[in-house]
């Protein structure tokens, strides 16, 4: 049988399809509810490794006040940011303060990161103001930089104030940064949050740090925490990515286990194609011998089984990872825990590799009824 | 091709088929020996259960025979895989089934299309085709009808139609009036009587209707796996 039969055949079985309406739409239903929870299961596994995944080229280490945890409880003197600079390897330092309106498991949680307006560019230069701009923030006592996630979620706009965790801003732009937490976050001044949420001037949560060459991450790492060891703050660094491990290593946990539902999503998904091309296959034995009696060569009638089975994937699939791309694309999906913030995005490629998932198990699935199709004899099927 | 003329299509030699039933051996056909000329319009009466279906099956090649050769034309039927016998078919039979066996959710042009879709022809040349196999049942205004649309005799004629349309030498007709009433049949046999007149085709048609088998060439009757009498009807 040549390809250009193959392909002759691929609009017999799509009629064969719509012959069961019912059946082929419940079963379509049932793969696109699969492929929606292994999509969206799959995004989640995706923000986490965006977001824990150290890169080799990571350069930027948190330094925390020695165990805690939640940003409320880590108090850090504003100071240590000149010391900290003065250490080997040490490129760029800023001082950050963080309010969070819920430290715990949240779905919507807003966190201000309060630092020196004039050091926020020189910090992170991959920051980039999508709307709005930089110097009226730099001006403005009250003003604060909105990262894109959380603009969307929460549907801000450049010159709208809002208030969250009992501090009201006034937004000067937008942000999109290539480090996931900028754009889950509002940068305010340092001096204007301090006062705000009544920690007082010259307290600050956290210093972020980079260095001049991922090499040297750990050993700057050790050098700052050795330094004030013995002070009425000790401190605790780490890698940005390790920071936000432990930070939420429930919420990690949590999305850790969903992968589990994922493969409960695929599996039934499995069974469900496996079952209604059987269906199919059990209820067209006379039919397919009579093809079989036409000339049709094996090959061809376990091509038909097989075709069904992958248009119900793929249709299904696209059901399924559509609906998946359509409600995080619209959802603004976050979750945040001790004021760390995990975006789950749509992305091309989880929504590209749903389809894909749903391909194939569709030809997996049709395997057995397609060699069931043929294993019998052309004489007793007709009989039968 | 001419020289050959008289040299019958079909060549049954010592033929016998045996299928296992549980621990039972049923021995539908015994040392068959039958030769259909090309163009002859055979008719194959007999008892329920004497094996007619089964020598049609043999003949057609969607069986093997336990014993003995079959030869339709210079190929050794009995002898081809599994593989081989389906590409075989594919060109050199059409099987007429006494319930149409027509896919509802096509149409007629779709229905007699199907023997022309693995073979990979292009679109244009398959419409050709299709288009002449209707007209030659007389169909080619019901060509977008659907089987439930059509009458028995009708579907019945879409079936001889896909049969038809890959050419084949050789028709095989497992009681195609069985299920018609008798205007249809008539007409159903007509069209047979012609195909085997004009085209030449070589018919092997099984019927319990003695009318039916008044249509054709010579009849044959199957008497336990036996071919007993052999008398030219026409
Ligand atoms: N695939 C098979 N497996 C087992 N037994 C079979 C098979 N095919 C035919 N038989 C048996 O062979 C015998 C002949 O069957 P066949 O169908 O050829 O009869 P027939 O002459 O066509 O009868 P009818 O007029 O009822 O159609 C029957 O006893 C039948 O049960
Ligand atoms: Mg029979």
């Amino acid at each position: 049988m040549s390809s250009k039969g193959l392909i002759n055949l691929i609009p017999l079985a799509g009629k064969q399809l719509l012959r069961h309406r019912v059946r082929t739409l419940l079963t379509l239903l049932g793969i696109g509810a699969g492929i929606f929870l292994f999509t969206l299961v799959e995004s989640m596994q995706g923000a986490v490794s965006a977001v824990t995944g150290a890169q080799a080229s990571e350069a930027t280490l948190v330094v925390f006040r020695e165990n805690r945890y939640c940003p409320s409880t880590s108090r850090l003197p504003e100071y240590y940011a000149e010391e900290i600079a003065q250490i080997d390897g040490v490129r760029e330092v800023i001082p950050i303060q963080i309010t969070v309106n819920n430290c715990g498991a949240s779905l919507d949680v807003v966190t201000f990161r309060g630092v020196p307006p004039e050091l926020l560019h020189r910090y992170a230069p991959e920051i980039e103001v999508l709307e709005g701009s930089l110097s009226t923030w730099q001006k403005t006592d009250d003003g604060a930089l909105v990262g894109k996630n959380l603009a969307d979620r929460r549907g801000l706009k450049t010159g709208d104030s809002f208030a969250a965790a009992g501090v009201r801003v006034r937004i000067n732009g937008i942000i999109e940064s290539p480090n996931a937490q900028d754009n889950n976050v509002a940068y305010v001044h340092l001096p204007f949050l301090q006062q705000a949420s009544q920690r007082g001037l010259g307290e600050v949560t956290q210093f972020n740090v980079r260095v001049e060459d991922p090499a040297m991450l750990d050993r700057v790492a050790e050098q700052i925490d050795d330094r004030f060891r013995s002070g009425e703050s000790p401190t605790f660094t780490q890698p940005e990515s390790a920071f936000f491990a432990r930070a939420a290593q429930e919420l990690i946990e949590l999305t850790r286990f969903t992968r589990w539902i994922g493969l409960g999503a695929v599996i039934a998904v499995l069974g469900l194609v496996a079952n209604a091309v059987l269906l199919v296959v059990r209820g067209r034995v006379r039919e397919n011998a009579v093809l079989q009696t036409l000339g049709y060569p094996d090959r061809a009638i376990a091509w038909l089984v097989l075709l069904e089975g992958l248009i119900l994937g793929l249709v299904g699939g696209l059901l399924g990872a559509g609906c998946a791309w359509l409600f995080l694309h619209f959802s603004h999906l976050s979750f945040g825990n001790e004021g760390q913030i995990m975006a789950i995005t749509a992305r091309l490629d989880l929504v590209l590799r749903g389809m894909g998932i749903a391909l194939i198990l569709g030809g997996v699935a049709s395997l057995y009824p397609a060699w069931v199709s043929v294993r019998r004899p052309i004489v007793e099927s007709l009989r039968s | 091709m001419k020289a050959e003329k008289n040299f019958p299509l079909v060549r049954c030699a010592g033929v016998a088929k045996r299928y296992r039933k549980g621990s039972l051996w049923v021995t539908p056909l015994e040392s068959l020996d039958l030769e259909v000329p090309r163009g002859e319009f055979l008719a194959l009466m007999g008892p329920s259960g004497s094996g007619k279906t089964t020598l049609l099956n043999l003949v057609s090649g969607i069986d093997s025979p336990s014993e003995g050769r079959i030869d339709i034309g210079d190929i050794a039927v009995h002898e081809l895989s599994r593989r081989k016998l389906a590409a075989w078919r594919a060109r050199h039979v059409g099987y007429i089934f006494q319930l149409y066996h027509l896919i509802p959710v096509l149409s007629a042009y779709e229905n007699v299309e199907l023997p022309l879709l693995p073979d990979g022809q292009s679109k244009r040349d398959r419409r050709e085709r299709v288009e002449a196999a209707l007209s030659l049942v007389g169909l080619a205004d019901r060509m977008h009808h659907f089987p439930r649309e059509l009458s028995g005799g009708q579907e019945q004629r879409v079936a001889i139609a896909r049969a038809l349309v890959a050419d084949p030498e050789l028709l095989v007709a497992d009681e195609p009036t069985g299920d018609l009433d008798r205007e249809s049949a008539d007409s159903v046999l007509a069209l047979l009587r012609n195909l085997a007149e004009e085209q030449q085709k070589t018919i092997i048609m099984v019927t319990h209707d003695p009318k039916a088998a008044a249509a054709a060439d010579r009849l044959l009757h199957l008497e336990k796996g036996r071919l007993l009498e052999d008398q030219h009807v026409k």
